[in-house]
């Protein structure tokens, strides 16, 4: 790993020079609402900022995708679609950037998924540590840290005059190196600016979630009225599963005209209706109780069979948005202690 | 202000009576502002209930979301009362279900509070930002005394409310069945100011304007699912065959889905807020309703959800009903 400094001063000058040769993609503000979106300039950008209201997610797994364009008929044909393009996620928050990990598991897994997994290969995540967490942020219970470098190619960390930069991937480096005269070596004072600054960030993280051996107690209670109770006040919409960074359920349409169409993967949410609704009429979750349970157990019960790990990364959208403060970390801690 | 305990008291008697299934309030919620929607099945669960202006939800939403499960052969059908409480705006929703039929009058029992305006959640986060544990909201005339850590704000309501209170006509509930505490009367007016003001601009701004919100919907329908008056058995960009809307989260079918959502609920919106508080991404969606609340009122001198006896607007035909903009 390389560790170097890059002063506030010359970040913008790094940023206009990354514009040069990639597309960025960075926060940005619209009207009160932050979202991720292409930059042209390096002070579009926003960095002060405590999460993005959707999550970036949606720049590798978007949310309308389309597979291929058509042309219907007898003489109808297939067009590819080109998604080489090569990106850059600058500003990306510590867990938003696991959550993409988190998603390489499904998307890699018997099936390899080339859209998702071609435009994660060419995306180049520059992180940046959150300093402020917000309120219902709890990436900590799942022993990350909000300035963790785990899993972006660089992080950037404000320490004050500049930016302590751990750079930790390949990708990361050859960007790096292409701009080399932005960057000095760290020094050991900065590395303690940054260790400091990352123990008082994870202090001000109020909120804790149990999730000890929570996918074997979550086995015990899968017809509990528990269920029943906690989706009583759900309204059905689907901001959880839209805003979280690790849902990734969707549907496949062709949507087409006479003479043109595409074949579409967008977002579902287990929250629809609709979801799983088999062509016979049946539906194995009729209820929103069903449906409620799954948004949990998918994410604490299923994906860590699975994959060893739990989807859920602690950004705490759901809980800042949900209509009706149906509140995971309160719903999965309080699951954890129902009775069998 | 209202009396908890008198509201506790009223629910723990409605849960009482055998032909109530539950009774829908409020509760705190899990951090800072929040409440939550709190279900009374038994006598003792009346003690969680709250009421102060942070119970900003619409509960007449509830009894539309009750699920019929299918019945197994002899079983009857639970055909028990639902009990939900009310704020005057929530009331009218009841009121123009009433109307269309939705529910029946028999079906629910209203406990009614008069309400002298709640307040916006994000408007008070931004004020008062970052509270992990419950912070209180008290009324208190004109203002409203914020609670943290012991320590005692003042704040002008006008700061904290939502616009859907400051032009509020109707804070006592319109029907009910138990009131709790004195009915007040309102004193604003609504005037449509913004809406007259928006009406000004030019076609080309107004659609800038519009196109440049809808682009930001992510179609959670949110704003269809916390609506009252959004109790379609199957809503209509759910059909699938035909499908009316693409599933393609783009521009055009954003567009097509919040006029559709605006239009359909055209004489029928009582202004409660919900879908503009719940939007996830900010969406103005009230300034939608407010235009045709107004034009409804001009055209055909109606308001939605005042009287449950009186025939809901597109359900009725006067000779001289205006027909100018028929094409």
């Amino acid at each position: 790993m390389d560790i170097l400094i890059i002063s506030k001063n010359d970040l913008p000058k790094f940023i206009d020079e990354l514009i040069k040769k990639n597309t960025v993609f960075a926060p940005i503000e619209n009207d009160d609402t932050i979202l991720f979106g292409q930059i042209k300039k390096a002070n579009e950008a926003k960095l002060d900022y405590l999460n993005s209201q959707y999550p970036p997610k949606a720049l590798i797994l978007n949310q309308t995708e389309t597979l291929f364009k058509f042309r219907p008929g007898p003489k109808g044909d297939i067009e590819p679609i080109k998604i080489d393009e090569k990106k850059v996620i600058f500003g990306i928050r510590p867990c938003d950037a696991k959550s993409l990990a988190i998603l390489d598991c499904a998307f890699s897994g018997d099936f390899k998924d080339p859209y998702f997994l071609t435009k994660r290969d060419n995306t180049v995540l520059i992180g940046l540590s959150c300093n402020k967490p917000g309120v219902n942020c709890f990436c900590t219970s799942f022993d990350d840290s909000p300035a963790s470098s785990k899993y972006v190619d660089i992080l950037l960390t404000d320490i004050g005059n500049s930016y302590y930069v751990e750079v930790t991937s390949d990708k990361g480096k050859n960007i790096t190196k292409g701009a080399s005269k932005f960057f000095k070596p760290a020094k050991e004072s900065d590395a303690k600016a940054k260790t400091d600054i990352e123990k008082k960030a994870i202090e001000m993280i109020k909120r804790t979630q149990k999730t000890e051996n929570i996918a074997e107690k979550l086995d015990k209670i899968f017809e509990n009225k528990f269920w029943k109770e906690v989706s009583d006040s759900c309204v059905g919409c689907g901001t959880c599963t839209y805003l979280c960074p690790t849902c990734h359920c969707f549907d496949i349409q062709d949507e087409s005209t006479l003479t043109k169409g595409a074949r579409i993967r967008v977002w579902d949410t287990c929250m629809n209706p609709e979801y799983t609704l088999h062509a016979s009429g049946y539906n194995p979750r009729p209820a929103r109780k069903n449906r409620v349970r799954n948004r949990i157990y998918h994410k604490y019960n299923y994906y860590p069979k699975n994959f060893d790990v739990i989807a859920c990364v602690g950004c705490g959208r759901c809980i800042d948005l949900c209509p009706v403060n149906i509140d995971i970390i309160d719903v999965v801690t309080s699951a954890g202690e129902v009775k069998p | 202000m209202v009396n908890e305990k008198e509201l506790q008291d009223a629910v723990e008697k409605t849960v009482k009576r055998d032909d109530v299934k539950y009774v829908v309030g409020y509760e705190k919620g899990t951090y800072g502002f929040q409440a939550k929607p709190s279900f009374a099945y038994k006598p003792e669960d009346a003690k969680k209930f709250i009421f102060s202006p942070i119970c900003v939800h619409n509960l007449s939403v509830f009894p539309m979301l009750e699920e019929k499960p299918p019945l197994r052969k002899g079983e009857e059908p639970d055909s028990r009362k639902l009990g939900v409480v009310v704020k005057g705006c929530d009331s009218r929703a009841i009121v123009q279900i009433l109307q269309e039929k939705g529910l029946e009058r028999d079906k629910v029992v209203i406990i009614g509070i008069p309400c002298e305006g709640v307040i916006d959640p994000k408007k008070i986060e931004a004020k008062f930002p970052g509270q992990v544990d419950n912070a209180d909201v008290k009324d208190d005339g004109d203002n409203f005394i914020v609670t943290i850590d012991g320590k005692a704000h003042k704040v002008k309501k006008d700061e904290l409310t939502p616009d859907k209170c400051k032009t509020c006509e109707y804070p006592t509930p319109v029907l009910y069945d138990i009131l709790i505490g004195k009915e007040i009367k309102s004193k604003k007016k609504e005037d449509y100011k913004d809406v007259k003001t928006f009406e000004k601009k030019s076609m080309k701004e107004k659609w800038d304007y519009w196109e440049k919100q809808f682009e930001k919907c992510i179609r959670c329908y949110a704003c269809r699912n916390a609506c009252p008056l959004c109790y379609c058995k199957e809503c209509m960009v759910d059909q699938l065959d035909p499908q009316w809307v693409r599933r393609s989260v783009d521009l055009s079918e954003n567009t097509a889905w919040n006029l559709l959502r605006a239009f359909h609920l055209a004489g029928r919106c009582i202004g409660c807020g919900q879908c503009e508080r719940v939007c996830p991404m900010g969406l103005p969606l009230m300034e939608l309703n407010k235009k045709l609340e107004k034009d409804i009122l001009e055209l055909y001198e109606y308001v939605a959800g005042i009287d449950a006896e009186e025939k809901p607007l597109l359900a009725m035909f006067k000779p001289d009903d205006p027909e100018e903009f028929i094409l």
